[in-house]
């Protein structure tokens, strides 16, 4: 009876996390099927021949690869600069003393919430007049409006789970406040920076709005905007095609998503994560 | 704090500290306060769009989009899709993370399946609905007919009021497992003892679900509720990639209506008025939220 109800219960559980993964497995399905296969009643579950051509097609002759180059230093540069910064900015929130630093922790916290429609329109003047449109540089400037204070949060909750006791032996035994930061605060805090640059990398691979309104030339256009072109520009619509191009967008998510594994706990601890 | 009280030492780590902080105020200042004050102003002109060009004219962007139709109803669509899509999204994702919470074969794998809708971009996630919402080859048209619900193709995404409830339910599964991970944290949490009690006082697993379980999952709960109707609220990509807004302006929410009306029908001023009263429409919740934060933290 027990044991009845165990495997009844496995079976309802698992059917609903297969119900679920469903849409990321027929992606993966279509991407292999031929062209053929695809358009055939019944659809077969699985590709009755795999093949690769869609992958070849999309490496060979799309622009893929260029919006994969663009994506990866978009994501890479963001990362950088908020971590960077954010790193410093939560050191500075959590552990010193000075006026105005509750209404700077507000207003990061407010901004964290900000819709991105409201700061488009000027974003888009600003780089107008700065003659920044149509470059990466432009897309890694508008992502540190949601990047840093989503970045600042994360890492001020998880400076604030160092013990402050060993900054102050530090500073007895004679280092200054920076050396203490270097050789205490830093090395503590890696997990957190980690799983914070993780996390960011996310946000900055998947952005689409800043995209697609800052840049309109192939040169700096990344995947998210640059495929969304190839769907809207084809004659006739080529799933497997798009389906191929979303897996390959997706692997770099699956690798951080490994890594991520053990980090995405204390992520989500220190302080939920952005949508 | 006066800084007169302040030792000569404190006094240097303030000023280092905030040195510190000085990256962080520049980039602020420059990328989100001095935006967010320029878009208030921009409202107040009537820009257009490819000349940059524009003249001020005062509050009547305001009393325009007050007066018009499309505005109250993109409001209304946006209200139905937040609590829409919102509700799905708690009442799946607490039973997923109560199933989830359970001893289940492979769970580690389960969880993360689960997870990865929301990690997905959602250019990827509206490619493949797209592809599954297809009227010939979908394969959702191709179970609705195997099961003979209905003889014809469903048009998932091209009439009323199917369309809207298409974004609903797709914004639903690739948000809800936030809703999941948030919820199972606070589950491990929950002191076995407290079920223990509610076993020998003879409560059922029903009973013991709304005695112990919920109570314990309120403060949780109405966290993600305020998160997470902030962020459906604001949501652009999903519901512009599903629909654009179609059919029509039937799935035209207010983030939809800024964009169109800044790039497409080129008002710049017109779209940066709209945006402020969206901003101000949810300073409401911004402001609830923040409040409960910071008490949290004291």
């Amino acid at each position: 009876m027990k044991m009845s109800r165990r495997i009844l219960f496995n079976v309802i559980a698992w059917g609903l996390v297969l119900a679920v993964a469903f849409p990321l497995f027929w992606m993966i399905v279509t991407s292999l099927k031929p062209g053929f296969e695809l358009f055939r009643r019944p659809p077969t579950m699985l590709p009755e021949t795999v093949t690769f051509e869609h992958y070849w097609r999309l490496l060979s002759e799309t622009p893929f690869l260029l919006y994969f180059r663009n994506s990866v230093i978009l994501a890479s540069a963001t990362t950088v600069v908020v971590v960077g910064i954010g790193t410093l900015g939560a050191y500075s929130l959590v552990r010193f003393r000075y006026r105005g630093r509750e209404s700077l922790a507000f207003l990061v916290l407010f901004t964290y919430l900000l819709p991105s429609v409201v700061l488009i329109i000027p974003l888009y003047l600003f780089m107008v007049k700065l003659g920044l449109s149509n470059t990466i540089t432009s897309l890694v400037i508008a992502y540190t409006t949601f990047a840093l204070p989503y970045a600042l949060w994360l890492l001020r909750s998880f400076m604030a789970g160092i013990p402050e006791d060993l900054e102050s032996a530090a500073l007895v035994d004679g280092a200054s406040r920076l050396g203490a930061f270097r050789d205490v605060i830093l090395p503590q805090l890696l997990p957190g920076i980690i799983s914070t640059a993780l996390f960011t990398f996310i946000l900055a691979w998947n952005e689409y709005l800043y995209a697609l309104v800052l840049v309109n030339s192939d040169g700096a256009r990344p995947l998210t905007t640059g495929v969304m072109t190839m769907l809207i520009s084809a004659f006739n619509i080529e799933w497997s095609l798009l389906m191929a191009a979303s897996v390959m967008m997706s692997v770099p998510l699956i690798i951080v998503f490994a890594f991520l594994q053990s980090y995405l706990t204390r992520g989500f601890g220190a302080g939920a994560v952005k949508g | 704090m006066a800084t007169a009280d302040l030792s000569p030492l404190e006094r240097k780590y303030a000023r280092l500290g905030i040195v510190l902080i000085g990256p962080t105020v520049l980039v602020f200042c420059a990328v989100i306060v001095y935006p967010l004050i320029s878009a208030i102003y921009l409202s107040l002109f009537s820009i257009y769009t490819p000349t940059l060009e524009g003249e001020w004219v005062g509050l009547s962007n305001y009393a325009e989009l007050l007066a018009k139709g499309e505005f109250w109803s993109s409001l209304w669509t946006n209200i139905i899709w937040t609590v829409g899509t919102l509700t799905l999204q708690i009442l799946f994702g607490v039973g997923m993370a109560l199933i989830l919470h359970q001893n289940m074969i492979f769970r580690s794998l389960a969880r993360s399946l689960i997870l990865f809708p929301y990690f997905v971009s959602t250019v990827v996630a509206v490619l493949v609905w797209r592809w599954l919402f297809n009227d010939l080859y979908g394969i959702l048209n191709h179970f609705v007919m195997w099961t003979g619900a209905s003889d014809m193709p469903v048009d998932w995404l091209g009439s009323m009021p199917n369309a809207l409830l298409s974004v609903i339910l797709v914004g639903a599964w690739k948000y809800f497992p936030f809703v999941v991970i948030a919820t199972l944290a606070r589950l491990q949490t929950i002191p076995d003892s407290l079920y223990e009690a509610a076993k020998i006082d003879g409560a059922g697993p029903i009973a013991r679900f709304f005695d112990v379980t919920l109570p314990q999952l309120r403060d949780v709960l109405v966290v993600i509720i305020m998160l997470r109707a902030i962020w459906d609220f604001k949501e652009f990509d999903l519901i512009y990639l599903l629909t654009g807004g179609g059919p029509v302006t039937s799935t035209q929410t207010i983030p939809l209506l800024v964009y169109k009306e800044a790039f497409a029908l080129n008002q710049m001023g017109m779209a940066s008025a709209y945006a402020v009263v969206m901003m101000a429409l949810m300073l409401v919740f911004m402001i609830l939220y923040i409040r409960r934060t910071q008490e949290n933290e004291l």
